[in-house]
């Protein structure tokens, strides 16, 4: 049966959560980047079919989708606080002893020191540094940008110092997360030969059981065994 | 020499000899003779009279004075012939008298203009004048038959005031001559040499040689009897009579009538000087030796103008002499100007009253010639800019609104004194132009805030990178502050102070603060401004303008101590910030150490964890392309 080879990857609870960080990020690296090289021709062009008021508009569209970046920042923390699947993210992203030796393994077998691919559960180490750095970056954009934001009140307690600190800092945190973004993610999400053209679990939240296979075969096996558990149970049952 | 003794010699023994037959007459050696006695016997009666065709004939013969003549010792009937006392009438056939029985040799009578005039008409009838006593008097003898209103004047003339009588020009005595055209400057020139001398080489004289017949002689300008005194007294009259003429001088050229009518409007023509126009034809032109302005030696030469302006203007002449515009004309300059190419020639206006000169139209005037880009101009901001830049000004707008305080072409250059900034002595020389651009009613404040600045202090030291203000304002084109655009605005002043404060080697030269324009460049408000932000700081914003201090100097604006101030008038939080770092960190390692460790920690980390991802993602790749392979294999 075919609806039996889909496994849940994202409730649509955590793809509207994905979406609206995906589209907060893509507009606050466009509008972020914007600031910094005015000259280049994408930013001549936006402001060519925008006109006078770019400047402005960037600023404003920048700060509203910080907003909407740190409001679904806050309620992903409640969501990983408050729900019991948010918990179960929680647990299964933190690192573990496993995650390292996975690592090495891995870079083992790429470097073709070993035959044996490491076999990941639910999140590989791949994911979980991808979640980790999602989570630092946020934070570190968050941080600076509030104080670049709101430089009258913040000016008094940083300093001009802390004033350049910061704007040095929410720079070069930008760039490395948008290559982290492109290289890391878009590479295991698009490129990737086993989800190529696209993994679209953040579209329709489900993994094939083909997928699953390449992915995360731990998992699969867990949810198998889980599976055949409860079927044996329900056969007991049902006997 | 000889010649005038001889004379001498003649003249004084004829003296001596009528003196001789005088003494004798006295002592009644020439008594009158009976026949005499007889006629004087009923001709002293002062009531004999006689009827001619019903008028009164008086028939007096004063005894006296015939006895007094010289004629005393000729008898009556010596003149009038035919005459018999006792018929009365005494002659049925009256003879008039014939001088010519006694006097028969009068040299030059028979040219003369006198040929039929009575001999009694000027010697008398009874009392004959000898010719000594005419020549004394002769004059009035003259004028006694010639009574039109052209000789009556000579009376009050020059010449009779000096003693010259009619005899002197127009030989008198038997020979007495009309003057013809041809013969006036000789016999002018008789008394009157030099002037006769100078005519000879005028244009006048030139084209009466060429057989024009209209040219002048001198009774032409100064009148024939009438001549009041050597100044012409109506004297442009005397050469307009002429010169007015569109007959005489067609066509509109220079030299016509119309040219010259030119001059009735004229500020010389309308002022006058007493009677006299306050500059008359002459005072240009010169008198005798009048020359067309074609010939180099004419005193309306472009060469010679400046002495003959200056005979009137002559302050005015040294202040030109000493301008730009002087300098070149002295060098013979086709280019350089003369009084006329602003004033014109005949049509002189006054500067104060005419249109022409005034603060609108005198650019017009200077723009003829300042139009193009021919005649030297200043740079600005590296390019040339033209003069007639100054016609999209502010100052120009200004006046054309009609603001009298906005200043034209003279107000900084000078009219006469014309200078262009070259010459340290000139209005807007380097050194000059703040207290020029500040004078009175014009940028005082600004003038003020300028000379503390820094700026100023450079140019006090004659650095010449230091700026004044039309450094960074213009030249000519000074364009209106109150721009609508105020980003453009914003920007061009950044590229204005960036002329300058990036220039490496401007910078390096005179010890500047470097990278100044990069790192605002870099900085949000630098990001800003490019990006279209036309609110946010630039230069003038944080460091001001027209008093720029440096930092070290406590009033700066960007000194520590007012930056709060300074930026707090857009960051109102900044007011109490302690400000603990440079705002241009044109040394990230030593002026803000936070930001350069920032900085290296996240080139690390983007070189090496990106690195990494790229590296980790290329091998996953080929690994996994190789096993879908082997699978399909």
């Amino acid at each position: 049966m075919k609806t039996e080879d889909k496994y849940l990857r994202m409730s649509a609870n955590e793809r509207v959560q994905h979406f609206l960080l995906l589209s907060s990020f893509i507009v606050l690296v466009i509008t972020g980047f914007a600031l910094k090289f005015p000259e280049s021709f994408w930013v001549k062009g936006i402001a060519a079919i925008i006109g006078q008021n770019t400047f402005e508009a960037r600023g404003i569209v920048h700060r509203v989708a910080s907003v909407v970046l740190v409001i679904v920042s806050v309620y992903h923390v409640f969501y990983l606080l408050f729900t019991a699947r948010g918990r179960q993210l929680l647990k299964d992203f933190l690192p573990k002893k496993q995650d390292i030796t996975d690592f090495i393994q891995s870079m083992k077998y790429l470097f073709g020191k070993s035959e044996t691919k490491p076999l990941f559960g639910r999140f590989s180490y791949i994911e979980k540094m991808e979640y980790w750095a999602v989570v630092w970056g946020t934070f570190i954009m968050g941080v600076t940008g509030v104080i670049l934001w709101f430089e009258n009140f913040f000016l008094k307690y940083v300093t001009n110092t802390g004033m350049d600190i910061s704007a040095a800092i929410h720079y070069y945190e930008a760039i490395l997360a948008s290559l982290a973004i492109v290289v890391w993610h878009f590479y295991f999400i698009f490129l990737n030969p086993d989800v190529y053209p696209m993994n679209k679990a953040w579209i329709k939240g489900y993994l094939t059981k083909e997928e699953m296979e390449k992915e995360h075969p731990l998992e699969l096996t867990e949810l198998e065994i889980k599976e055949n558990k409860n079927i044996s149970e329900k056969n007991i049952n049902e006997s | 020499m000889i010649s005038i003794k001889k004379n001498i010699i003649i003249i004084s023994s004829l003296v001596f000899l009528i003196g001789l037959i005088l003494i004798f007459a006295d002592r009644n050696t020439f008594s009158t003779s009976k026949d005499t006695d007889a006629c004087l016997s009923c001709h002293e009666d002062k009531d004999l009279t006689m009827d001619k065709g019903g008028k009164k004939i008086s028939l007096f013969v004063n005894p006296e004075h015939y006895k007094g003549s010289v004629h005393a010792g000729a008898e009556c009937v010596d003149c009038h012939l035919n005459y018999n006392p006792d018929e009365i009438p005494h002659s049925k056939n009256k003879e008039l008298a014939d001088c010519n029985t006694c006097h028969d040799n009068l040299k030059g009578i028979e040219k003369s203009v006198h040929k039929k005039v009575n001999c009694y008409d000027c010697h008398s009838k009874h009392d004959i004048k000898s010719a000594k006593i005419i020549r004394e008097d002769q004059t009035k003898n003259c004028l006694n038959c010639h009574k039109n209103l052209n000789i009556r004047k000579f009376s009050s003339s020059i010449h009779a005031k000096k003693d010259v009588g009619c005899e002197d020009c127009h030989k008198g005595g038997h020979q007495t001559e009309k003057i013809s055209k041809d013969e006036v400057n000789n016999v002018c020139g008789k008394c009157h040499n030099n002037n006769k001398m100078a005519f000879k080489n005028s244009i006048h004289h030139t084209v009466m040689k060429g057989g024009n017949k209209n040219s002048p002689v001198c009774t032409d300008c100064h009148g024939s009897h009438e001549i009041l005194s050597s100044k012409i007294s109506i004297e442009s009259e005397g050469c307009l009579n002429c010169h007015l003429n569109e007959k005489l001088f067609p066509g509109e050229e220079k030299g016509s009538a119309k040219f010259v009518a030119q001059y009735k409007t004229s500020i010389h023509g309308l002022l006058k000087k007493g009677d006299n126009e306050a500059a008359g034809c002459v005072d240009c032109h010169g008198d005798h030796m009048i020359q067309s302005p074609d010939n180099p030696a004419s005193s309306t030469a472009k060469a010679r103008l400046l002495e003959t302006c200056g005979k009137c203007h002559g302050e005015i002449v040294e202040k030109f002499k000493k301008s730009k515009h002087g300098t070149e004309y002295l060098k013979n300059s086709d280019k350089a100007p003369s009084c006329v190419t602003c004033h014109g020639e005949h049509d002189i206006k006054s500067t104060l009253l005419s249109d022409e000169f005034s603060k609108v139209n005198i650019v017009e005037k200077c723009l003829k010639c300042h139009e193009d880009g021919t005649i030297p101009h200043k740079s600005y901001q590296g390019e040339e800019e033209l003069i007639s830049g100054y016609r999209n000004s502010v100052h120009y707008e200004a006046l054309k609104k009609g603001n009298l305080n906005a200043p034209t072409c003279s107000e900084c250059h000078g009219a006469h004194e014309m200078e262009n900034a070259d010459n340290p002595e000139s209005k807007i020389s380097k050194k000059n132009v703040a207290l020029t651009c500040g004078q009175s009613s014009c940028h005082q404040d600004q003038k003020k805030d300028y000379l503390e600045s820094v700026h100023q202090k450079g140019v006090s030291e004659n650095n010449k990178d230091a700026p004044t203000c039309n450094d960074c304002h213009g030249n000519h084109s000074i364009l209106t502050k109150k721009s609508d655009d105020k980003l453009a605005k914003s920007k061009s002043l950044i590229k204005l102070c960036s002329n300058c404060h990036s220039s490496v080697e401007l910078v390096e030269r005179n010890d500047l603060p470097t990278k100044v324009g990069e790192t605002y460049n870099e900085s949000f408000h630098g990001l800003a401004t490019r990006g279209g932000s036309a609110e946010v700081a630039n230069c003038e914003s944080c460091h001001g303008n027209h008093s720029i201090k440096p930092s070290s100097d406590t009033s700066s604006t960007i000194n520590k101590k007012n930056l709060p101030k300074t930026c707090g008038k857009c960051h109102e939080g900044a007011a109490e910030v302690l400000f603990t770092s440079k705002i241009h960190i044109n040394d990230v390692q030593q002026d803000s150490p936070w930001v350069f460790f920032v900085t290296k920690f996240y080139l690390i980390m983007i070189f090496g964890l990106i690195g990494f991802m790229v590296l980790h993602n290329v091998l996953d790749w080929k690994k996994k392309k190789k096993l879908s392979k082997a699978n399909e294999d």
